[in-house]
């Protein structure tokens, strides 16, 4: 009996003796790294953006994480949308209950990033927009928690609108793939242009199906009708099909042509020199252009890391990171209402210049290049030339816009 | 502006539309005439046949015999893939019913699709035709696109040979045989195995050849398997189910509908060729002409 008791004691005192010398000789606790969940498609034909912002984003870590940020590092983690937004909003919501991340980014699919706008503002979980091209995001949709760190079909529509104003055209006819994308660059290029030159006229319109292979039936019928000028509202894989279809039918002699994103690297790039000269295109970034010593640095640097040249997503994963990092050494905590209040307002350097974070609308004030596709000996594909730069500024709604636009 | 020089030009525009969707749907309809096979995975081939001929281009540094090269290697590495997946996959279901080869060969679509991304990546690509066959010649007073012409040109030629192969050879009369009633082409010593591994073969690489014929006018993308198949069942179905010359049928229904009612009504365009669909399959449910099933 005595024995057994004794027995009892050694055994409690050894117990208590390992957890004290646990507690005593465990690692010291660090600062939990600040997680950053990325929800985008990697899969299909959307992957190839969706891969390169998460490459942009990674270029612009490996900076950051150099010193840190709060005594603490950035991590992300990925999850695939597949494009489908019911995949994506579960993918976000797995990664704001499940993995505690501390901000929401990514994704091209306007549909996926407007549900999990929704989603993130009843969990009070910033999510940085940084393809998807919906100007409901920053505008009538906007709220605390959403940002958006791409341009939008209101900057592209207004750039586009800006510039054909100046030209001597009247008749145009607006042409584009049949799916939110397409009509909303239509409709802010049009009602944009009809308020800077009321006389002109739209003659007609045509919308194909996302994908449509063979376009060529539609360029004839729109050549038929002899507009002054034709719009053309296409993205992706139906941006190459519009361009083979222009070259094939010699429509860019004959017709001036605008299309957002035709000057595009990705676009321009697997056509060679069978992409169509004399098309005009804006663009938020070319690896080319702006010619300054922060562009080149960050091309090369993505170059050396990733083999090829950076393109318009790379540049807006690259400042998301910035913005999330800069906001946070602002804030000077980790407290997310602290961090949205600094990143209000906030500017920082990109490789296209200065970058401010509207307070108003939290839209990052990118600028446009309008050029025009044209070949060049340095490049075995086309290239945008003749560039004119038009300000964040000059391409945006205003905050009174903004305004009311989220009343109605 | 529907002058006469404009509906001959938007004709023509069709007619070349449809001769790619011929090819296609001459393959579809012949594998789902002899094996009795609905493939889903058909438009995968096609997708494949498209790649390919990027490949073999692109060995050629995007000259023209990289384009002919393309042409004529591309369908017969599709026909390749198809004859593993026949050899392997399909030859041990051919008696189960039609619900599950479609389920099978829909799984078959989505691992294909997976495997051109892991082969060629998630990139657009893109190809040239030679010199010749680029820029446009004007005909009707407006400008159509050479290499159009020169679909318009093997459209017809793909006929004639689909034509004698099944009419004139020994191969063709067992496949059209095995289609009416394939117990009796067995009953009388022939290996029916054999006689749909040679049907599949034929269908695919026909798949394969209309998405190496069709690589120089769009851009080479995953999805590009999608955007036909959905067209393509609609062609077969409209035209007769198995019926090859259903398929030309149902192709030139399909390319004319959509080009004129881009001319008359562009907004709505889509519509056309879907309302043409419906009306036929209303007026005529199994099809323009006699199908096999």
């Amino acid at each position: 009996m005595k024995k057994k008791s004794i027995w009892a004691i050694v055994v409690i005192v050894v117990i208590i003796a390992a957890i004290f010398v646990y507690y005593v000789t465990r690692p010291p606790k660090i600062a939990r790294p600040i997680k950053v969940g990325i929800i985008d498609c990697y899969s299909g034909p959307a992957a190839v953006f969706g891969n390169d912002a998460l490459n942009g984003f990674k270029l612009a870590l490996n900076e950051i994480n150099k010193e840190g940020v709060l005594g603490s590092k950035i991590e992300f983690m990925t999850r695939d949308t597949k494009f489908k937004v019911d995949i994506g909003l579960s993918m976000a919501k797995e990664l704001v209950m499940r993995e505690n991340v501390d901000i929401l980014a990514g994704t091209i699919n306007s549909g996926v990033a407007l549900a999990v706008s929704d989603y993130v503002r009843g969990e009070k979980v910033p999510f940085f927009v940084w393809i998807s091209k919906t100007e409901q995001i920053t505008k009538e949709k906007g709220h605390r928690y959403a940002f958006s760190t791409g341009e939008n079909t209101y900057m592209a529509g207004k750039a586009g609108a800006v510039a054909l104003a100046k030209k001597p055209y009247i008749k145009y006819w607006i042409a584009g793939d049949d799916y939110s994308y397409g009509h909303d660059i239509g409709n802010a290029a049009w009602r944009n242009l009809k308020q800077l030159k009321p006389e002109v006229e739209k003659i007609g319109e045509s919308w194909w199906k996302v994908g449509e292979p063979d376009l060529i039936p539609y360029i004839t019928a729109i050549v038929t009708a002899k507009p002054d000028a034709v719009i053309f509202c296409t993205g992706g894989a139906s941006m190459t099909n519009v361009l083979k279809a222009i070259k094939a039918t010699g429509m860019a002699e004959k017709v001036p042509i605008w299309i957002h994103t035709a000057t595009d690297h990705t676009v321009l790039k697997p056509l060679g020199p069978g992409a169509p000269e004399g098309v005009m295109g804006t663009m938020d970034y070319h690896f080319y252009y702006p010619d300054t010593p922060a562009n080149k640095a960050f091309v090369k640097a993505f170059q050396d890391a990733y083999g090829v040249p950076p393109g318009f997503p790379a540049l807006h994963g690259y400042i998301t990171a910035h913005f999330i990092a800069e906001g946070f050494k602002k804030a000077g905590s980790r407290n997310i209402e602290k961090f949205i209040d600094a990143i209000e307002g906030l500017s920082i350097d990109s490789p296209v210049g200065k970058i401010e974070m509207r307070a108003c609308d939290h839209q990052a004030t990118l600028p446009m290049y309008l050029g025009v596709t044209k070949k060049v000996p340095q490049y075995d594909f086309l290239i945008s030339t003749d560039i004119i730069t038009m300000t964040g500024a000059e391409i945006l709604p205003t905050c009174e816009e903004v305004r009311k636009a989220r009343e109605k | 502006m529907f002058n006469l020089s404009a509906l001959g030009a938007q004709f023509l525009v069709g007619l070349s539309r449809a001769m790619i969707l011929f090819i296609v749907c001459s393959g579809m309809s012949f594998v789902l005439g002899v094996l009795r096979v609905p493939n889903v995975a058909h438009g995968s081939l096609y997708m494949i046949g498209a790649f390919s001929a990027f490949s073999i281009s692109s060995l050629f540094g995007g000259s023209s015999a990289g384009f002919w090269l393309a042409l004529i290697i591309a369908p017969l590495i599709v026909a390749l893939v198809s004859l593993i997946a026949e050899r392997a996959l399909f030859c041990h279901l051919y008696e189960r019913e039609h619900l599950m080869l479609l389920l099978f060969t829909f799984a078959l679509m989505l691992i294909l699709g997976d495997l051109v991304k892991l082969t060629w990546g998630a990139d657009y690509r893109s190809i040239m035709a030679p010199p010749f066959l680029r820029g446009s010649v004007p005909v009707f007073g407006s400008s159509f696109p050479r290499y159009n012409l020169f679909l318009l040109v093997i459209g017809p030629l793909v006929a004639i040979s689909l034509y004698f192969f099944t009419n004139k050879t020994k191969m063709g009369k067992i496949a059209r045989a095995a289609a009416v009633d394939r117990e009796m082409v067995g009953a009388v010593g022939i290996n029916v195995s054999w006689v749909f591994a040679v049907a599949f073969v034929i269908g695919c690489y026909l798949a394969g050849l209309g998405g190496a014929l069709v690589a120089p006018t769009v851009s080479i993308t995953l999805g590009m398997d999608h955007d036909i198949i959905i067209e393509a069942f609609l062609i077969v179905t409209i035209g007769g189910l198995g019926n090859m010359w259903g398929a030309l049928v149902g192709s030139l229904i399909f390319g004319l509908t959509q080009a004129f009612g881009v001319l008359f009504w562009p907004q709505f365009a889509i519509v056309f060729p879907y309302a043409a669909v419906v009306i036929i399959l209303i007026w005529r449910p199994t099809g323009m002409l006699k199908a096999v099933w």
